[in-house]
C-alpha cells in the first residue's frame, strides 16, 4: 500500500525491478530485495522479460510478498489465455499482492524457447479492462466474485522511446487509462531530451509517469544499445564520459543515480531502477539518491 | 481451398452506405468453389446493395467485376485502368485477396465483403468442413493422413483426451474425434502400432509463433 500511498500524496516513489530465478534458488533474489527494501517502494517483477522463461512474475511476488516486501506483480497475454489471467489475478491478490502491471511480452523468438506458442487471447487493453471488471466483481463471463480485488492498476507506456509518435503514445496511453491505469512505466530514458515530446502534452501532475532509469554495466553496454536497440536514445556524451572514466561501472552507478535525481526534479511521479542481473547494484545506486 | 462465408448485408452496407461509386470484386478461385464470392454472388450482393440505396433515395453507381484470382499481382493489374472511377471497392475475395488489393490501390478504400474461416473441403453442395490450420510443418505421415491439430478441440498429438466418447468430441457430439478417426484410419492401414509411437513435442514456431510467415523459392525467382 506503501506505493499507492506515495502516488496520492505525491511524493516521489523509488521503484526497484527484482527478476525471479531461473531456477528454485531464491536466495540472491530474496537478498537483493532485503538489502535495499527500506529505501525502495515497491519491487517491480518482470514477467518473464524477453520471453526466458524463469519463476513466475506472480512466484517471486508471493516470495517477497511473504518477507514484508511490497511488490507489482506482472501480467502478459502472451502466456495466459483469459481463463488463467483471470485466476492468477484473484490468486495474487489473495495472496497480498495489491500492485498489478499489464505488459505485452515480447514474441517467443526473443526468448530462449522458440518454439513456443504464444496465447494472446486477449490483448493488453482487454487485460486492463479485465482487472477493471474483476474490482467490480465480476468476471468476464458476467459470474459474480465471492471478493473482489482492489488492486493499482498500471501498464506501460512508450514515452520517450525513438521513432515513435509522441501523439499516438498520448492516445495509446489515454486509451490505458480509461481502461483503468493508474501509473505508467516507460522504456529506459538516458536523456531527458528523449522523453520531452511526450512529458510537453501531458500534465506530470495529473498522471503517474515511471520512467526506467536502466544501469548500463559497461562502455560495451552502452554502445550496443546505442546502436542496436532503435527505440532508445543514449547520447554520445553519455558514452564518451562513460570512456573516459577509469572506474565505468562507478561511471554507470554515478549516471544511474544522476538520472533519478534529474527525474525527480522533473516532477515524475518516480523512477523503476532496472538493474538486469545486477541487482547487487541496487544499494550503491540508491545511496546517491 | 481457403474457405469463407458471405458476411451479413447489414455489415457490407454499414462499410460503404458513404460512397457513391461501388465497385464489387469477385474471385474466380476458392471463394467461388464454396459459393461466397465467386461472379454469382457478386451479382447477388451487387442487387441487394442496389435495392438498398434506392430504398434510401441515393443514387449510387455499383459495378461487377470478378478476377480470376486477388492474390497475384497480374490478376489484380487488370483492373488498374478502372480503379479511378470508384471510391470504395468490395472485396468478396479471402482475407488474403483484400489485402493484396488494399496493398495495390493504396489510396482506395477496400471492404471486406465475406468472412474467411478456414483451409477445407466441400463435403457436400452446401457444407464445408475444416482440414488445415497450415501450422507449416506437416504431420500427417504419422497419423493416418487425419490432422489432429485442425480436426482436435484441443489440438492434443498423442491421442484422444478424456472427452472423447462412442468417437465423438465432447464439446459437440455432431464433432468427430480426431484422434477415433485416426485410430480407425492407422487401424484400416494395418498400421496401429505406429498409434503406440509418441509424438515428439510440436515445433510451433513455424505456425505463427514467428510472427507473419512466408516461404521463399530461390529456384524460382527470376
Amino acid at each position: 500500500m506503501q506505493l499507492k500511498r506515495k502516488f496520492e500524496k505525491g511524493e516521489f516513489a523509488i521503484l526497484a525491478e527484482i527478476e525471479p530465478p531461473k531456477g528454485v534458488e531464491i536466495s540472491t533474489m530474496v537478498s537483493n530485495a532485503t538489502r535495499v527494501k527500506g529505501d525502495v517502494d515497491a519491487f517491480v517483477v518482470p514477467e518473464m522479460s524477453n520471453a526466458v522463461m524463469r519463476m513466475s512474475s506472480l512466484g517471486g511476488a508471493m516470495i517477497l510478498q511473504g518477507k514484508g516486501m511490497e511488490t507489482v506483480v506482472q501480467f502478459n497475454c502472451r502466456d495466459r489465455n483469459r481463463i488463467a489471467l483471470q485466476a492468477d489475478l484473484l490468486a495474487a491478490y489473495a495472496c497480498g499482492i495489491t500492485n498489478v502491471m499489464a505488459v505485452k511480452g515480447e514474441d517467443p523468438s526473443f526468448g530462449d524457447h522458440h518454439q513456443a506458442r504464444s496465447v494472446y487471447d486477449i490483448d493488453l487493453v482487454d487485460l486492463l479492462q479485465v482487472v477493471g471488471g474483476l474490482q467490480k466483481g465480476k468476471d468476464m463471463a458476467g459470474i459474480e466474485l465471492s471478493g473482489s480485488p482492489e488492486f493499482l492498476v498500471g501498464s506501460t507506456v512508450d514515452a520517450g522511446a525513438m521513432g515513435k509518435s509522441p501523439e499516438l503514445v498520448l492516445e495509446e496511453m489515454n486509451k490505458k487509462m480509461e481502461a483503468g491505469t493508474q501509473f505508467f512505466i516507460t522504456p529506459p530514458i538516458f536523456d531527458l531530451s528523449a522523453i520531452e515530446p511526450f512529458t510537453k502534452r501531458v500534465h506530470l501532475q495529473q498522471v503517474n509517469i515511471i520512467p526506467t532509469v536502466l544501469l548500463l554495466k559497461s562502455l560495451g553496454m552502452a554502445r550496443y544499445m546505442a546502436r542496436n536497440v532503435d527505440h532508445i536514445y543514449i547520447p554520445d556524451d553519455l558514452i564518451r564520459r562513460i570512456q573516459k572514466s577509469p572506474e565505468k561501472v562507478r561511471e554507470c552507478v554515478l549516471i544511474a543515480a544522476e538520472m533519478v535525481n534529474t527525474l525527480k526534479a522533473e516532477g515524475f511521479s518516480g523512477v523503476l531502477l532496472s538493474t538486469i542481473g545486477w541487482e547487487h547494484k541496487l544499494p550503491e545506486i540508491l545511496d546517491k539518491i | 481451398m481457403i474457405v469463407a462465408d458471405k458476411k451479413p448485408i447489414e455489415e457490407i452496407i454499414e462499410e460503404v452506405k458513404n460512397n457513391e461509386k461501388i465497385l464489387i470484386l469477385g474471385c474466380n478461385e476458392c471463394v467461388t468453389v464454396c459459393e461466397a464470392g465467386g461472379k454469382k454472388e457478386v451479382g447477388v450482393l451487387a442487387s441487394a446493395l442496389r435495392m438498398y440505396f434506392l430504398n434510401q433515395s441515393k443514387e449510387v453507381k455499383i459495378d461487377e467485376i470478378t478476377l480470376e484470382r486477388q492474390c497475384d499481382h497480374e490478376y489484380l493489374e487488370e483492373i488498374r485502368d478502372v480503379m479511378d472511377q470508384y471510391d470504395a471497392v468490395v472485396s468478396i475475395a479471402c482475407g488474403v485477396g483484400v489485402q493484396f488489393m488494399a496493398e495495390k490501390y493504396h489510396s482506395t478504400p477496400i471492404y471486406p465483403g465475406v468472412d474467411t474461416c478456414f483451409l477445407g473441403v466441400t463435403e457436400e453442395r452446401g457444407l464445408w468442413t475444416e482440414r488445415c490450420q497450415a501450422c507449416g510443418h506437416c504431420i500427417l505421415a504419422s497419423t493416418g493422413g487425419i490432422c489432429p491439430i485442425a480436426r482436435c478441440a484441443k489440438r492434443v498429438l498423442n491421442g484422444p483426451c478424456g472427452g472423447s466418447a462412442k468417437g465423438k468430441c465432447e464439446i459437440d457430439k455432431e464433432i468427430d474425434c480426431a484422434w477415433q478417426l485416426i485410430i480407425d484410419r492407422l487401424e484400416a492401414l494395418d498400421r496401429l502400432d505406429e498409434y503406440e509411437a509418441l509424438c515428439p513435442l510440436k515445433d510451433w514456431s513455424t505456425d505463427r509463433a514467428g510472427g507473419p510467415r512466408k516461404v521463399v523459392r530461390e529456384d524460382v525467382q527470376q
